[in-house]
């Protein structure tokens, strides 16, 4: 479908949504329903959370279109509505929403790698598999800013009003999230070299 | 400009934010500085690959909308039950990973546990019923959601007699099971609520008097529902495609029933 023809079906959807029809918010829920569940699923790495959380997402949308004026693209107001259910599922847990670390003075921090050692560079691409898998194990709090700024697209000032930080922690945060990425593709590039 | 001094302003640079005081500091000790550029080319790397992954969708399972659907009927939100179209389709392209007739039962067992729910916290009076026959075969689903059925070879443990004039919560699920599973092999359905959809609405109006109209039409809808597909699996015994739907619409009426129940609770 050409993005044209998206909008115009989108917006008859909408429209017929506010009346109640069945079938317009099933239009809907077809047109976002894979971004919306993958941006919960990157965000948790949890594939039943992942479920849970769009689920709720779009119950929350669904309830809410009747005050939707079309100020915004429907997208973007769905896509954020998905990042504060899932934001608010982790307050929830009791996870922390960014990193515990944000606190920490530069010279508490842990000691850090010693530049001019010889690392293995990441040279050339980046096996995708193996770069969602290093953002799995990414601690919650540096995965969520990670996946918002690098991944989805939100600006610093925008993450941190979504996660109640400041944009100093974000950018701090974000920094942190690509270092431990780098040292996770590292380490499974050399376990993938010793075995060959 | 040391390499301490680059990674205190990377957070920064690498942003879009630069201050042109250090840019120029910063840029040449990367040329100078292997280990520094060779941090910044992966950091940059990583950030540009990472976009991409925003492009990898994945499909969600089915079983998402169908919650969302029941909810959105239960909430009121739905206004055209009676012209609702039909299901997208009834016998879908793909075929079902799931072939399992047997399952329907399955879905009968999740209607009864609803029933037990309902009839536990109000004990309610069971009307008296005749014992049924016991099953013959194997314990496919549990013992709370006895399915006896001379048509459904693969069904659950014997249904023990159900007591006639004593409040008894725990017969309600075998009873409401015995029904399902008639309905799910007898040649028709109950066109509107049936004996336990009334006794079922009667807690909810006891409870919630106005829920109860809204209950009642989302149950006629998903009774429609079983008694379309249901009429469709007894043309076609073998589409196996035609009798997951056929559990699926059980599902559904098993979720309306929870929904109300989490409502009331």
């Amino acid at each position: 479908m050409t993005d044209q023809k998206q909008r115009s079906t989108e917006a008859a959807a909408i429209e017929q949504a506010k009346q109640g029809h069945e079938a317009a918010f099933e239009v809907l829920y077809h047109l976002h329903k894979r971004r919306v569940y993958s941006l919960c699923l990157r965000m948790v790495s949890n594939p039943a959370q992942a479920e849970d959380l769009a689920q709720e997402a779009f119950l929350q949308l669904f309830r809410k279109i009747g005050t939707f004026r079309g100020e915004s693209a429907f997208s973007t107001w769905l896509h954020r509505m998905t990042v504060n259910v899932v934001l608010m599922q982790l307050r929830k847990k009791g996870l922390p929403v960014v990193s515990l670390e944000e606190t920490l003075e530069a010279e508490d921090e842990a000691p850090r790698k010693e530049f001019g050692t010889k690392d293995l560079k990441l040279t050339g691409s980046i096996d995708r598999l193996q770069l969602q898998r290093a953002i799995d194990k990414l601690p919650p709090g540096y995965r969520t800013v990670f996946v918002l700024h690098d991944v989805e697209g939100f600006e610093h000032n925008e993450i941190a009003e979504m996660v109640g930080c400041s944009i100093g922690n974000s950018k701090s945060q974000l920094h942190k999230a690509r270092l431990k990425l780098r040292d996770h593709l590292k380490f499974m590039r050399a376990e993938k070299a010793k075995t060959g | 400009m040391k390499c301490a001094d680059v990674e205190r302003v990377l957070p920064e640079l690498l942003d879009g934010a630069p201050d042109l005081a250090f840019q120029t500091d910063f840029e040449t000790h990367i040329k100078s500085c292997p280990a520094c550029a060779d941090l910044i080319s992966d950091l940059n790397l990583i950030s540009s690959e990472a976009r991409q992954l925003a492009a990898i969708e994945e499909e969600p399972p089915a079983r998402v909308w169908v919650r969302i659907a029941a909810e959105l009927r239960a909430e009121g939100l739905i206004h055209d039950q009676e012209s609702a179209p039909a299901r997208p389709a009834l016998v879908p392209t793909s075929p079902r990973r799931w072939g399992a007739w047997w399952l329907a039962p399955v879905a009968a067992a999740l209607l009864a546990a609803g029933a037990y729910v309902v009839s536990h916290k109000t004990a309610p009076t069971v009307a008296q019923h005749t014992p049924a026959p016991p099953a013959t075969t194997s314990n496919s689903i549990p013992e709370t959601a006895a399915v006896p059925s001379p048509s459904v070879p693969t069904v659950a443990p014997p249904v023990p007699a159900v007591v006639a004039e004593q409040p008894a919560p725990n017969k309600a699920p075998q009873l409401l099971a015995q029904k399902a599973a008639k309905h799910a092999t007898a040649p028709e359905v109950e066109a509107g609520p049936n004996e336990e959809d009334q006794q079922f609405l009667s807690v909810v109006s006891t409870l919630s008097p106005s829920m109860r109209v809204t209950y009642e039409s989302q149950l006629r809808a998903v009774n429609a529902d079983i008694r379309e597909i249901q009429a469709y699996v007894n043309r076609n015994p073998g589409d196996l495609d035609a009798r997951q739907h056929l559990m699926d619409a059980y599902r559904e009426k098993a979720l309306l029933y929870q929904i109300a129940l989490d409502r009331i609770q």
